[in-house]
């Protein structure tokens, strides 16, 4: 189990010669992996000096490395649980800058790459130690390509969940974990020694991942009841990203098995429905979630119990239509037959 | 007079806030004449970019709210003398 990410790696690094669909040829060969990295050099500009390709040799430099095997990891869910070709499903080179700014403790998603800081040594240590943080900037793409949700308030804190979501799932990925095994962090192993913290952020429980002297604490609510209403960040799009974060976990441990799977499949159906309003609010987006879990398994699924349950014990189960249609015994349409939705208990339209 | 400058958001989501009082600045005037000159009425809205910071820069009557992207020239100046000012302290 643990060597078929790494399998799936080299596959997608080395396609087959069956499908000789190298750059330039007229059919692309899909799922092609395609990666670039370049070195900022400590300025703050972008895209810095590019320093490995595909099919170039492993340099010496760790952070070029991580941010190199990041992405392949990655392409790697995406591709080979979800079957999407890279950022924008069609073989898009993915991106990534290192060393960007001195002592910068961030990084970004700028619309068309990666950007990681090395951290200042004191609170943060470099940005692509972690996987997740490197999934989570990557999916940033793919909701840009995607549902394009609006990046503040709760459109915006949901974009934050889906990147924590997919960047906690491409770490499991990669090592093979179990929903239950894992250990959803966010951002594990990014704070120094001097931090009094396991991550940046829990999926499991928000609110627990540090407690600092200097930093404080964790501030992240874990419950509607907990929401944050502020004009920092975007609306706070980094602290109630929280609610939905824990709605996912929830959902993924009830089920059970590699969280990828099922749950992942779910909310990966929602992002890409094409239906998602740009603005869509927390109930809304416990709705689709609702939707895409029926139209994939059926209405009153253990799926789809799962799903209603993970968002009612974070106070958005309102609307989800527990036990009404849910019971009904209407069989899944299956989204490769029908493309969309056609049986929808909790239909509230945004 | 007083600055203050908060900075939000970024991957962590953690506000980190530094302030000045202009008055008790040895620079006093070089502070007074860098803070008449920002273009505190020219800040349009920018779409944000995930994961950026966002700064938030007060010295009452004037407040701005400015994207990452958007700090450079005078504002990139002020900020860094604002943390500039801090980290000596």
């Amino acid at each position: 189990m643990r060597d078929i990410p790494i399998r799936d790696l080299r596959a997608a690094a080395h396609p087959s010669p069956a499908h000789p669909g190298a750059r330039g040829a007229a059919e692309p060969v899909r799922g092609r992996l395609d990666r670039a990295v370049s070195d900022a050099g400590g300025l703050e500009r972008l895209p810095g000096r590019l320093v490995r390709r595909e099919g170039q040799p492993p340099g010496a430099d760790p952070a070029v490395t991580e941010a190199w095997e990041g992405l392949g990891y990655t392409h790697s869910l995406f591709w080979n649980m979800f079957e999407r070709d890279s950022i924008d499903d069609q073989g898009l080179t993915l991106e990534a800058t290192v060393h960007y700014g001195r002592n910068y403790d961030n990084a970004f998603w700028d619309g068309e790459r990666m950007v990681f800081g090395d951290g200042d040594g004191q609170v943060f240590n470099r940005f692509t130690s972690s996987l997740t943080v490197i999934g989570h900037e990557l999916t940033h793409g793919v909701t840009q390509f995607t549902a394009n949700l609006a990046y503040e308030g709760q459109s915006g804190a949901i974009n934050e969940s889906l990147s924590d979501v997919f960047g906690s799932l491409v770490e499991q990925h990669s090592r093979g974990q179990s929903a239950a095994e894992a250990g959803w962090l966010i951002g594990e192993g990014l704070f120094t020694d001097q931090v009094q913290g396991v991550a940046l952020r829990s999926l499991k429980a928000p609110g627990t991942a540090y407690n600092d002297d200097v930093l404080g604490k964790d501030p992240q609510p874990a419950h509607l009841s907990g929401y944050i209403e502020t004009e920092d960040d975007n609306g706070g799009v980094h602290l109630n990203s929280g609610i939905p974060n824990r709605a996912f976990y929830l959902v993924a441990t009830a089920l059970g098995g590699n969280a990828w799977d099922t749950a992942g499949r779910i909310w990966f159906d929602t992002l890409t429905s094409g239906t998602l309003p740009r603005t869509v609010d927390f109930a809304g987006f416990a709705r689709a979630t609702s939707r895409a879990a029926v139209t994939r398994y059926g209405a009153g699924s253990r799926e789809h119990d799962a799903v209603i349950a993970g968002w009612s014990a974070v106070g958005l189960g309102g609307g989800l239509g527990a036990g009404s249609v849910a019971r009904s015994g209407i069989p899944p349409v299956r989204p490769s037959v029908s493309g969309r939705a056609v049986v929808d208990p909790g239909s509230h339209p945004e | 007079m007083k600055v203050v400058v908060s900075r939000s958001g970024g991957f962590a989501g953690i506000r980190t806030t530094w302030e000045v009082q202009v008055d008790e600045q040895p620079d006093r005037s070089s502070w007074a004449e860098l803070l008449d000159a920002l273009p505190w009425d020219e800040v349009s809205e920018t779409a944000p970019q995930p994961d950026r910071y966002v700064y938030r820069i007060r010295c009452a009557p004037h407040e701005v709210v400015l994207g990452e992207q958007q700090v450079c020239g005078p504002w990139q100046k002020l900020i860094d003398r604002v943390r500039g000012v801090n980290d000596e302290l």
